[in-house]
């Protein structure tokens, strides 16, 4: 399987008053076409500072990050904004859509990094937010002025806008009630099963089932791995998979 | 008071950034009202200071031209009823002779004594009025030389005198002192033309000056009929040397208060920001029990702090850099000057800043006590925010960069609405410099400082006024020769007029004279100065009884004039009019010509009428009395002017561009403050550093580029009437100062170049957001 994302030896320290933090300890991992990825560990793990790095969004102490065999650790903020731009999608746990902006206008302003002709990006724009099931009466609205659930599926549409190659999503149903993280996830996992890539920190198990390859994150450590195979609604089997590998892990 | 001491010192140190920037405001603030302050009650009554200290007295008046029959007796009963003192003596007075002065020479009348004030040490020396020093360009050791007769006599000049009298171009007369030896050899060249007589008089309480002084002319005239007779009140001299110096002042205060404006505005705003930029805080440190009057008297305490210091501070620069400002107004009002402590001028300043700062933060804070500490933690926000969508990226036509600039405009539209009036404010001062650079230096509006503009004045003696005048009408090279002729005429025997008396008045280039009414025509005729007309209460069609001597007519007033000079009483009529009260016949040839061909050179123009005056002077010998060369003069009489103009238009461009570029640094330091999540996520979703600078210093263009079009057509437009109303008060009734286009369009582009440039500049704040650390912080 080819891999998009490669790092070795990734390392972050966070040093605070003279206090050294190791968040990240060598950690040596690939990220595949066309996987839906799921990190997981306990909180301060480092689950979020891992996919941060990989997305080039923070910059390790130590190591390399290979996004498709160019490595990101040694661009400076602007190239790694660039790179961003054409090959990331992010989906976050707070959303941040840009409140003075409407819903339409939010994925245009991702679009528009990428998109020289405004019709063929209003038309995708139209086709995406439908995919993410947000009805056209909510595209002129603001995001104050929507729901939560809705205003993740604007994030998800907003990460996907440019065909990322790899859309990076951290605890995206962390802040919504379990029938709106549904919706959420069935949205993530649509777009997985039309081919998307996708890397998701989450602590939620339901959430986790998801994916179909778990990464166990520990003292900043890739602890273990699972692999899960495609979601399936209600495969048990699966579950328990999942459930005892995390067990294992100490979860 | 502990608790809100803490917090005081939490906010000086957690905000550090928006401390500076208000302080610097404050620090301009309180500077340019202190130098307005202390100019108008320091520096500009120093002339005032200077000749009560000098012992001035109420008035001179001085006797040349034939002092036969003023003997000391003579002179004592004529001054001693209503004087309590006087002191008159002889000395020389060559009226109107050209002096090199600054940039040219000044036409004036020089008083010139010998030295028995002075020990005598060196040979061959002068003092000079200390305004030669300040801006006629002479030092000690330069060589001052005056000539008469073709003679040209040369003085080391040994030092500067500070004289009451004669020690400004503005008051018609100079004052010299030179060594007993020169006097001497003067005194027999020329004391048959040039002896002269002052008496300088303290009045007894109850004598009217200028009744006085009309009662003295006659009674002086009557003893010798051929004598000139002149003179000042201390008013007068006062009003005359401070002329300039007051417009300047005036200039400075009207740009002052504008600048100040702006601060106060954006010192209101930066207050209001602060609340509303740690509603947060506010909140938690109410969760945990501070009352709303604990945070209110730590906003209180700190913005205090901040303009306690920053006033203090202010009103020293301002004194440090008063004598630069002083130097500028003195150099024209020629007295010696420093700066010293004035109470009021530096506690209103510091109270004003204080004052203004609490009342500010009182009022801005008041909203701390009302908001509840659960709102406070939501950043105040109750309810969602229903805006309007400005700017659709789905239908806009502009740019990414463009489009997403004009949406934060809209959504920064307070800060916008600072922008727009504070450049414009600056604009305004600007181009308000602007006008007094143009109109007093690089193309100095004559018609404004003079009651006629000419190319140069012929003056000949009785018995040659008719050939020479043939003579100059026969010329080529020059036309419209005017006869004009100065006197002093009399209002009621209680004030006097400084009188132009017109052969013929159709042929007068000065159109703006007149600013109401018309010129007289006919031999029942006058024109007065509007300020004369105020202070009597005259309007036109008014008549006015005009005595000379002992002959007096009543005139018909046919309109009002407008004059800087003579303290603002001035009069003009006809030839035919003068003749009611005047033997018109029996007077010297005096003719005001222009060039045929004038040229856009100056020199050019002053070497073309030198050649014209010098082949008269050397076809009619002694009997051309004086010669004026108008070009040259002007050079002279605008060395001041010129000075000061420049400099007021650097101190105004450049304090424009401090308040623009401190003023740029709230308000972008607020924005970016308020926008960091935004930020993050643009940073995140792949917006460069530089797009979002570029964006942010955009968003403000909309304002700055309205304010500069706006702001540049109003100045344009409003600047004439505007300066009119303050310079109503040295006589100048109606303003058409020249305002050039291409300066208020250089202005207007200079500033928006600049505002962009810093608001570019301080957008670096921007470089310093990572998105990944502004998402994990919120």
């Amino acid at each position: 399987m080819k891999n998009i994302i490669e790092t070795s030896k990734l390392c972050k320290t966070f040093s605070n008053g003279g206090v050294q933090q190791h968040v990240l300890r060598n950690v040596n991992l690939e990220i595949y076409e066309g996987d839906f990825t799921i990190i997981m560990g306990a909180s301060g793990a480092g689950k979020s500072t891992l996919l941060y790095s990989l997305s080039g969004m923070d910059k390790p102490t130590l190591g390399s990050v290979s996004f498709c065999g160019t490595e990101i650790t040694k661009m400076n903020t602007d190239e790694l904004a660039l790179f961003r731009r054409s090959h990331c999608g992010f989906v976050f746990q707070q959303v941040y859509l840009v409140e003075s902006m409407s819903v339409l206008d939010n994925i245009m302003a991702a679009g528009l990094l990428i998109y020289k002709d405004k019709k063929t990006l209003i038309n995708k724009a139209g086709e995406i937010l439908k995919a993410v099931n947000i009805d056209e009466a909510l595209w002129n609205k603001f995001p104050t002025q929507i729901s939560g659930g809705e205003a993740q599926r604007v994030g998800i549409a907003r990460a996907l806008i440019n065909d990322p190659k790899l859309v990076f999503a951290d605890e995206p149903t962390g802040a919504l009630n379990s029938q709106t993280g549904k919706a959420v996830l069935d949205t993530l996992t649509k777009f997985n099963e039309k081919g998307q890539s996708i890397v998701m920190v989450t602590h939620d198990i339901s959430s986790a089932r998801r994916g179909n390859r778990i990464l166990y994150v520990k003292d900043g450590e890739i602890a273990g791995e699972c692999n899960l195979g495609k979601y399936v609604t209600g495969d048990k089997e699966r579950h328990q998979k999942l459930n005892d590998f995390l067990a294992t892990m100490g979860w | 008071m502990n608790k809100a001491l803490l917090l005081t010192k939490s906010n000086l140190r957690k905000n550090r950034g928006t401390s500076i920037g208000l302080f610097f405001l404050m620090v301009i603030a309180t500077c340019l009202i202190g130098i307005s302050l202390l100019i108008f009650m320091d520096c500009y009554p120093s002339v005032s200071r200077e000749a009560e200290r000098l012992n001035g007295g109420d008035g001179y008046i001085s006797i040349a031209g034939n002092v036969d029959g003023f003997t000391d007796e003579k002179i004592a009963e004529l001054f001693e009823k209503d004087t309590d003192s006087y002191y008159a003596y002889h000395d020389l007075k060559l009226t109107n002779h050209p002096i090199k002065f600054g940039n040219g020479e000044v036409v004036i009348s020089v008083d010139i004594c010998d030295d028995s004030a002075f020990e005598r040490i060196t040979e061959n020396y002068v003092y000079l009025p200390y305004q030669f020093n300040t801006s006629g360009g002479f030092n000690t050791g330069d060589t001052f030389e005056i000539t008469n007769s073709g003679k040209t006599y040369s003085y080391k000049v040994r030092g500067f005198t500070n004289v009451v009298y004669g020690g400004c171009n503005n008051t018609a007369l100079f004052a010299l002192v030179i060594d007993n030896d020169s006097y001497e050899e003067l005194w027999n060249d020329t004391h048959e033309d040039y002896e002269n007589i002052n008496v300088i008089f303290d009045l007894k309480e109850g004598v009217k000056n200028g009744e006085f002084r009309i009662k003295a002319y006659n009674e002086l005239l009557k003893v010798n009929p051929f004598a000139v007779i002149e003179g000042y009140d201390i008013d007068g001299v006062i009003s005359n040397r401070t002329f300039i110096g007051l417009i300047i002042a005036v200039s400075f205060l009207v740009a002052t208060s504008l600048i100040i404006a702006a601060v106060a505005m954006m010192l209101a705003n930066s207050i209001s920001n602060y609340i509303r930029e740690n509603m947060k805080t506010l909140g938690a440190l109410k969760a945990i029990g501070y009352t709303g009057k604990d945070i209110k008297n730590s906003l209180v305490i700190w913005f205090s702090i901040i303009a306690a210091i920053a006033s203090i501070i202010g009103i020293v620069l301002a004194y440090l850099v008063m004598p630069a400002f002083a130097s500028i107004i003195i150099g024209q009002m020629g007295v010696p000057y420093a700066a010293s402590f004035n109470l009021p001028a530096t506690l209103i300043p510091v109270a004003y800043i204080i004052l203004f700062t609490l009342i500010v933060t009182v009022i801005c804070a008041a909203k701390v006590s009302k908001i509840l500490p659960i709102v406070a933690l939501r950043e105040g926000v109750e309810s969602h925010n229903f805006k309007k969508n400005h700017v659709d990226l789905t239908k806009t036509s502009l740019g990414l960069n463009a489009s997403l600039a004009m949406k934060t405009f809209f959504g920064n539209m307070k800060q916008n609405v600072i922008t727009f009036f504070v450049l414009g404010f600056m604009i305004f001062c600007c181009v308000i410099s602007l006008l007094l650079y143009e109109n007093f230096s690089r193309k100095p509006k004559l018609d404004i400082l003079a009651t006629e503009i000419c190319a140069g004045v012929v003056t000949s003696d009785y018995d040659t006024r008719e050939e020479v005048l043939d003579y100059l009408e026969n010329r080529s090279d020059i036309k419209n020769i005017r006869e004009i002729i100065n006197m002093n005429v009399y209002y009621n025997d209680e004030e006097s007029l400084f009188c132009y008396i017109v052969k013929d008045l159709s042929k007068m280039n000065n159109t703006n004279l007149c600013y109401k009414g018309r010129l007289p025509e006919f031999d029942n005729e006058i024109a007065v100065s509007g300020s004369f007309a105020k202070a009597y209460g005259f309007d036109i069609g008014d008549e006015i009884k005009i005595d000379y001597g002992d002959n007096s007519y009543n005139y018909l007033i046919t309109g009002f004039i407008q004059t800087t000079n003579n303290g603002g009483r001035e009069a003009i009529f006809s030839y035919k009019a003068a003749d009611h009260i005047m033997d018109i016949d029996n007077i010297p040839g005096w003719y005001w010509f222009d060039l045929t061909e004038e040229s856009d050179s100056v020199d050019e123009n002053i070497d073309e009428v030198n050649r014209i005056l010098e082949e008269c002077e050397d076809k009619y010998d002694n009997h051309i009395i004086s010669t004026m060369n108008f070009y040259k003069m002007i050079g002279g009489a605008m060395t001041t002017f010129q000075g000061i103009s420049a400099m007021m238009l650097i101190i105004m461009c450049s304090i424009s561009v401090v308040v623009i570029a401190l003023i740029l640094f709230l308000l972008i330091k607020s924005l970016v403050y308020h926008k960091r999540k935004d930020y993050g996520i643009y940073k995140a979703l792949g917006y460069t550093s530089g797009s979002l600078m570029l964006q942010t210093a955009l968003s403000f263009m909309p304002s700055v580029i309205a304010s500069a079009i706006v702001f540049s057509i109003v100045s344009y437009n409003v600047a004439n009437p505007y300066i009119s109303v303050f310079m109503r008060a040295f006589g100048l009734m109606k303003c058409d100062f020249a305002i050039p286009v291409p300066g208020v369009v250089m202005i207007a582009a200079g500033l928006t170049a600049v505002s962009f440039f810093l608001a570019l500049l301080q957008t670096r704040r921007i470089k310093k957001i990572e998105a990944y650390n502004m998402l994990v912080a919120e």
